[in-house]
């Protein structure tokens, strides 16, 4: 038995790629997203079903996984190969649900484990169920996987009858793709009728995308133009660059279509039983086999981590955009509300009557009240501007579907109005301290100092005049000092909110977490395994 | 209704051959239609005058010779195609679709409207297929009635071309085992007429054939005109864009499955579930059952029809509208008379073009619900303008300006009828406490008068009001309606400030008011005599008697306050109505300027909406 040259550290540098593209996060739906999803499984699969498995145990028995299309015949190839109806065959579509693995007794040990497909769940044929009627196995497990062990096939094959590849049903054209990934060899099993089908063709091209070891069945050919077909077949594939694959024809026969004893002929069967056992038991073709598939798989590496590092690395830029759109919004409108503040936007309407009728016809309370309801209505604003703008931006991102918000949230008034409280009440016990400095026997009252005070933070250009009646209650230097702690607090507060609303606009796109290290991390992973080989 | 029928018929009689005036027929169609509700619209060929279409003289003589020989082989609205041996080269047009024509016409011009009204307010590329059924629906509709066309579409190797030669009788297209073997689509037309519709599907004139001796043999099968479609699963991609073309266009379409490939996901997901709504016009042929053993046909048959119902294609048994399934092997020939028939009585009911045309109605519809529908409420409920006009109040300050004025007149009352002694002292408290001096009138100039981002948070909200529950692009269309009405509503709610403010100078006085000045005044004077009548005792000049002029002085200082007490008390409602008036008259002000600049776009959008929408669900066929 030959076995493969492999070197511990390899294995280590594709458990460490393999863990690194496990770790991969693709949450944003960009446009190459589904496919990079795809990809991301599709190596998951091949490394974890395939690769380390095989490089790990390279005299573990050959794998042939049988795929093609519905009613290609892919069952009753593998029950004639295997000479007992192992696999359920019929005519109703899709007829293989459970895939079926066969291989000799004395191999069982290889495949009861979690060595290759490690997330299917064994199901042991007991004797009475292969005694008993074929078709009434119960084929509906969900991620099962059937083993069946047969004295026909040589020691050190193992058959795999995969679902059709475009199965109607979803989870199964899934599962069909996944165990091609854990071939050693694919047997792609085609009809005279379906050899032009663009479905198979596309598997035939991956196949040799990743230079697997392929071997084609044509099935299911009437006798008469046996001739004909297999000759424009094999015009197809070599067109395609695949002339120096394998073909092996079966002729229609009554058991195709489950007639007789649902398994052909032994003689029909032979060639592709005999290429099969010789790859088993000849150790330069086994040897060829195996290192040709994995070899391709290997080097396809070269291709598809780069490939999935770009997607990585785009997810991360579709996030800095959307996280850019949102911090420039709220800094925009953050500018624009210092802007009107200073241009006294919130001395105006309601504020402003008050402020004219100050002291005679509102009192400093009133005053007072408007002002920081001004203030309020002022943030919300912005806060809405700024939501309405980064709902425009990230409506000409695809990737801001993954994190959306469902319509505008209620709460921020709420959020605001007590923050501005909270700042009215600072502003009062400010000046309430003032007042208590003040060692004057008639200190003025710390509502309307409180009043004059917002007046002055507030109303830009417009309240100079409040200044001077602050500075004549309190004198000059208290005034001075209010002002200046004043103008702090409310640019505190702002700036406080503004963030406050920001960071909760950006929290489910920072829940995401996606970041820019996985991308380097799989270049490196890919750069060591390079290195390795 | 005859007497309808008989004008137009008199009125486009001669000048119908060849002109091609579909519109009128399909109005006339129509009519005759919602008059035919009675016992002739069940379509039996005896009762079935008031379905039958008024296409002229020809049409009536044609109905008049057929149903005296009895030889209306078929049901439904067929009279006037007799002409086809009288006068088959003069191609006299025909409006489509039978009774299917009336509800059609409607709903293709309820889609028009749709698409007009909404061409500025969804994208384009939303449009587009509404656009191309419509282009459709008009190209089919000035071609030949008289014709139906059928598709035979299927995989590689199905038996499309083995039928297709086993309808015609005639080996036309060439089956073969080398794949794919069809690479064009070929036609096979029963009868003449059908250059046009040949046309529009592209197929060259070298791709046009006849059946077996011209098609005379085959009665029931006029008006066929059959296309072999190249593989829909083929490797060559060209092939599949063909199908993909001719099926667009087609009026009815055979699929042709085969027992390995009935459960193919390419046919199902690419094909029969988007077509499921045009069930009806849809064959599903098992082919190759010679190749099935025993009951393995019948099995694989119900798991054909299983897999259609999955596909949420309706399946025509029992008599129900749907999709027809049948087994048969064009090969043996078994099934293919039972097709035949089914397809003979199929096209002699002409009314495929209509159905197809009717469900790429449906499937634009359905496609187009997202864009016109939601499920929510729609419309600007009162709370949201009552707010609305709330919100503009505060931004102009309304309540304020009212507690304002309201004050100032009180103030002023009190002045005019308080004690002068009272404001004596007043003013003496204000000049001794610092700051509390009477305030400067200021002399700034103010610009921005109203609260600017209170007028922008009060047109966000009732926009958002006003957008829920509609769909995304109405919502938008209400937003950028706002927000362009809210384009200089501050200014001119600055200007209102000003011009429906409260007036400058003296507020008016009520009509008591110079009596109480008098009464406070001549309190005043009492005191005065009251105190001179004293001092005048006191230096002599009047007779001492202490009680008059103190009981004169008491009467004034008692009653001056009295007064003033008085005079608060009665002015408190003046006061307040004052101020109700002027937070009235600017909260008013302020509200219908919102109104017409903000509230009536936004009602204009809703009304357009509900307007697109009420055509919508002609579209969709619920009114029907």
């Amino acid at each position: 038995m030959v076995t493969l040259d492999v070197r511990p550290q390899l294995i280590d540098a594709l458990s460490a790629l393999r863990d690194r593209v496990a770790a991969v996060r693709l949450p944003l739906p960009l446009d190459g997203t589904p496919r990079a999803r795809q990809t991301r499984e599709e190596l998951l699969a091949q490394l974890d079903d395939y690769l380390v498995p095989r490089l790990r145990d390279p005299e573990a028995p050959l794998l042939a996984v049988v795929g093609g299309s519905t009613g290609a015949g892919k069952s009753t190839l593998v029950n004639s190969l295997v000479g007992r109806r192992v696999s359920e065959s019929g005519v109703l579509r899709p007829t293989t649900r459970t895939p079926v693995l066969v291989c000799h007794p004395d191999d069982c040990h290889w495949f009861d484990g979690v060595r290759v497909l490690p997330h299917l769940t064994r199901v042991w044929m007991t004797q009475q169920e292969e005694d008993g009627a074929a078709g009434a196995w119960s084929g509906d497990e969900e991620n099962a996987l059937r083993i069946d062990t047969s004295v026909a096939l040589p020691r050190g094959l193992a058959l795999l009858d995969a679902p059709d590849i475009d199965s109607l049903v979803v989870r199964n054209r899934v599962l069909a793709a996944e165990l091609i990934c854990a071939a050693d060899v694919w047997v792609m099993v085609t009809t005279a009728s379906r050899y032009a089908d663009a479905v198979p063709w596309h598997l035939l091209r991956t196949a040799k995308e990743y230079d697997a070891s392929l071997v084609t069945v044509l099935d299911r050919v009437p006798h008469q133009v046996i001739d004909e077909v297999s000759r424009q077949y094999a015009a197809l594939l070599t067109k395609a660059g695949l002339g120096d694959v394998p073909r092996f024809t079966i002729p229609e026969l009554p058991e195709s279509a489950g007639g007789g004893s649902g398994l052909l002929p032994t003689t029909a069967v032979a060639p592709l039983l005999a290429w099969l056992t010789h790859r088993v038991r000849d150790p330069a073709a086994r040897q060829q086999a195996v290192v040709r598939t994995a070899a391709g798989v290997i080097g396809s590496l070269n291709v598809r981590m780069p490939e999935l590092a770009g997607a990585v690395a785009a997810q991360y830029a579709a996030a800095v955009r959307l996280t850019g759109a949102v911090e420039e919004a709220y800094a925009t409108e953050r500018e624009r509300v210092r802007k009107r503040l200073k241009a006294g936007a919130v001395l105006a309407g309601d504020a402003r009557t008050r402020w004219r009728g100050y002291p005679r016809d509102s009192s400093a309370r009133e005053l007072l009240d408007s002002l920081v309801e001004s203030l309020a209505a002022l943030l919300q604003c912005a806060v809405a501007a700024a939501d309405e703008q980064v709902t425009d931006a990230w409506r000409r991102e695809p990737a801001s579907a993954a994190v959306l918000t469902s319509g505008p949230d209620r709460e921020v008034s709420e959020r605001i109005g007590m923050a501005v409280r909270r700042w009215r009440r600072v502003v009062e016990e400010l000046a309430e301290e003032e007042i208590r400095l003040l060692e004057r026997s008639a200190a003025p009252d710390p509502e309307t100092v409180a009043a004059l005070l917002a007046a002055v933070l507030l109303g830009g250009h417009r309240t100079r005049v409040a200044g001077e009646r602050l500075a004549e209650r309190i004198g000059a230097q208290g005034a001075l000092r209010l002002r200046d702690k004043g103008g702090d607090l409310v640019a505190t507060y702002i700036d406080d909110v503004l963030h406050g609303e920001r960071d909760r606009r950006l929290a489910p796109l920072d829940a995401l977490e996606v970041a820019p290290e996985p991308q380097a991390e799989l270049i490196a992973a890919l750069s060591v395994l390079q290195k390795e080989m | 209704m005859a007497d309808v029928t008989d004008a137009t018929t008199l009125a486009d009689g001669p000048g119908e051959i060849g002109s091609g005036r579909p519109d009128v027929r399909a109005k006339e169609a129509g009519a005759a239609d919602a008059g035919g509700k009675g016992p002739g619209a069940k379509g039996d060929s005896g009762g079935g005058t008031g379905r039958r279409w008024n296409d002229g003289l020809i049409a009536r003589h044609a109905f008049g010779r057929k149903g005296a020989a009895g030889a209306a082989p078929t049901v439904g609205v067929e009279g006037i195609d007799e002409n086809d041996g009288t006068a088959a080269s003069t191609e006299v047009h025909q409006p489509i679709g039978g009774t299917y024509e009336g509800p059609l016409r409607v709903r293709l011009d309820a889609l028009r409207e749709l698409v007009g009204l909404s061409r500025t307010r969804i994208e384009g590329t939303t449009l587009t297929e509404a656009g191309r059924v419509l282009d459709e629906a008009s190209t089919r509709q000035r071609l030949s009635s008289r014709h139906t066309v059928v598709a035979i579409a299927g995989a590689t190797g199905s038996g499309k071309s083995t039928l297709f030669n086993a309808l015609a009788e005639v080996p036309i297209s060439e089956p073969g085992l080398r794949r794919p073997t069809t690479s064009a689509p070929i036609a096979c037309v029963w009868s003449e007429g059908a250059a046009g519709l040949l046309d529009r599907l592209a197929i060259p004139g070298r791709l046009r054939r006849r059946p077996l001796a011209g098609g005379d043999g085959d009665e029931e099968l006029q008006g066929l005109v059959l296309v072999d479609l190249p593989d829909h699963d083929s490797a060559v991609v060209a092939h599949r864009d063909q199908v993909d073309r001719v099926l667009a266009l087609v009026d009815a379409i055979i699929w042709v499955v085969d027992p390995e490939k009935y459960a193919d996901a390419a046919l199902h997901e690419r094909y029969l579930r988007p077509l499921a709504g045009h069930a009806e016009i849809t064959f599903v042929v098992l082919n190759q059952i010679d190749r099935l053993p025993g009951e393995a046909a019948d099995q694989v048959l119900d798991d054909l029809r299983r897999l259609l119902d999955e596909d949420g294609m309706a399946l025509g048994e029992h008599g129900e509208p749907g999709a027809t399934v049948l087994p048969i092997s064009a090969l043996t020939g078994q099934g293919v008379g039972e097709l035949r028939e089914l397809l003979g009585r199929f096209v002699q009911e002409r009314t495929a073009a209509a159905r197809r045309l009717s469900a790429d109605v449906d499937a634009a519809a359905s496609r187009l619900r997202s864009v016109y529908v939601s499920d929510g409420r729609t419309g600007l409920g009162e709370r949201s303008r009552e707010e609305f006009a709330d919100r503009l109040a505060w931004a102009v300050g309304a309540v304020a300006t009212g507690e304002a004025a309201e004050r100032e007149w009180r103030r002023n009352a009190g002045r005019a009828c308080g004690t002068p002694w009272l404001r004596l002292w007043r003013w003496y408290e204000r000049t001794r406490t610092p700051g509390g001096g009477v305030p400067r009138a200021e002399v700034i100039v103010e610009d921005e008068l109203t609260a600017r981002q209170r007028v922008e948070q009060a047109v966000r909200t009732v926009a958002e009001d006003a957008a829920a529950g509609l769909p995304r692009p109405w919502a938008q269309a209400v937003r950028e309606a706002a927000v362009r009405g809210a384009v200089g509503l501050p200014e001119a709610l600055d200007e209102l400030a000003v011009s429906a403010g409260p007036p400058s100078g003296r507020p008016a006085r009520p009509a008591w008011w110079p009596a109480a000045v008098l009464a406070q005044a001549s309190m005043t004077l009492l005191q005065i005599y009251g105190g001179l009548w004293l001092v005048g005792q006191i230096i002599g000049v009047i007779q001492p008697g202490i009680v008059p002029p103190v009981l004169v002085m008491l009467a004034g200082i008692v009653g001056g306050p009295l007064v003033e007490w008085a005079c608060a008390a009665a002015a408190r409602g003046p006061a307040r109505r004052y101020g109700q008036d002027a937070e009235r008259r600017l909260r008013e002000a302020a509200a219908g300027c919102g109104r017409a600049k903000v509230l009536d776009p936004i009602a204009a959008e809703l009304m357009r909406y509900r307007e697109v929408r009420e055509q919508y669900s002609t579209v969709s066929g619920l009114t029907r």
